[in-house]
């Protein structure tokens, strides 16, 4: 059986296949509003390039946000058609904790815009600072205030420097951590600002 | 800044919208007020048309946020008349500080989301097709923008 990996809370889309703990192929580029016409597409080409059809999905994985308001909802919404269609478990990750390096305390930071950013900060499974809206001049004296801290996601708007991180990588690390969603339709979007 | 153009027909307008989009940027915001049937669509339809989208620009009352999605520019085209009294967070503060450029039908229900620099434009019915349509600018970008239209209009 292989796991499927959705994230489209951001700039941009990933899907991922992946066997056990070990990721075998995925599909990641910039779709920045485009999500919602490449997901599926993409997903199927990974399958077939893999010689693998939906009866060999095991479970979906997928990315619920704090993230782009369309965003959050494209790969939520096809995670849960999927899961619904074959029957099989589903787990949702903080879009956030996905951004996490690995064995360093990471500030994963998404732009909420209006001057404002998601940020969560981790190291490992462990949530140092939970998934929240901050003001970006709060951000930046965070930042100040942890030196010791690596920074991830497209910080270009704050014009800090950012590691780069394979976020499919990452939630499929934070599965084992995870039971699977109890009533797999009933998950919602994380979006902060409502 | 202000500024007022007069157009004898729809024809007229689509090539002031056209004139308009010539001194368009990445982010600028339009926001558009005037009665049912003054050509707010029209205006649209001209700058689409000199931004170089082959789409047919409709009204987006239904669906409150069409795109036509473009190189260099995108088009972002909102209507927030059905805005009115529900819940507006739907993520167009996405598209209004995104990766093109936003006009704005019934701006006055999204209030909160327009930026501090953005163009208004107000269109008036003179009878027939006929219009006034006055601009004005609001911040030094979009005063750039409007002295351009003042030098290259029709």
């Amino acid at each position: 059986m292989i796991t499927i990996l959705l994230d489209s809370s951001n700039r941009y889309l990933s899907v991922g296949i992946a066997k056990g703990e070990k990721l075998i192929d995925q599909t990641s580029y910039e779709a920045w509003q485009r999500q919602s016409e490449m997901m599926i597409p993409e997903l199927d080409k990974l399958l077939k390039k893999h010689h693998f059809t939906k009866d060999d999905i095991g479970d979906v994985i997928v990315a619920i946000g704090p993230g782009s308001y369309t965003g959050v909802r494209i790969a939520l919404t096809i995670a849960k058609v999927i899961v619904l269609a074959l029957n099989v478990p589903l787990y949702g990750v903080s879009s956030l904790h996905a951004m996490k390096l690995q064995n360093k305390p990471t500030i994963a930071l998404i732009n909420a815009r209006s001057n404002r950013s998601y940020i969560g900060v981790f190291e490992n499974e462990k949530v140092i600072l939970k998934d929240q809206i901050m003001k970006n001049e709060d951000v930046l004296e965070y930042i100040k205030k942890h030196p010791e801290y690596e920074i991830t996601g497209e910080t270009e708007y704050l014009e800090i420097p950012a590691k780069q991180v394979n976020v499919l990588e990452e939630m499929l690390f934070l599965k084992s951590f995870l039971k699977p969603c109890e009533n797999s339709l009933a998950i919602k979007p994380v979006y902060l600002k409502d | 800044m202000k500024l007022v153009i007069l157009t004898k027909s729809k024809e007229e307008t689509m090539k002031l919208g056209e004139k308009l989009a010539q001194g368009l940027f990445l982010k600028a915001v339009i926001t558009l007020s005037g009665d049912l049937g003054a050509g707010k669509t029209t205006l649209v339809a001209g700058v689409a048309k000199g931004l170089k989208i082959e789409e047919i620009v409709t009204s987006p009352t239904f669906n409150i946020l069409k795109c036509y999605f473009h190189k260099p520019l995108s088009l972002f085209h909102i209507d927030a008349y059905r805005l009115d009294g529900v819940n507006k967070d739907i993520g167009l503060e996405e598209f209004i500080d995104g990766d093109g450029v936003t006009m704005i039908e019934w701006p006055n229900y999204i209030e909160e989301m327009i930026p501090l620099d953005f163009l208004e434009v107000i269109i008036r019915n003179l009878g027939n097709d006929k219009r006034e349509l006055t601009f004005i600018s609001h911040g030094v970008k979009h005063d750039q923008l409007l002295s351009f239209l003042g030098e290259n209009k029709i």
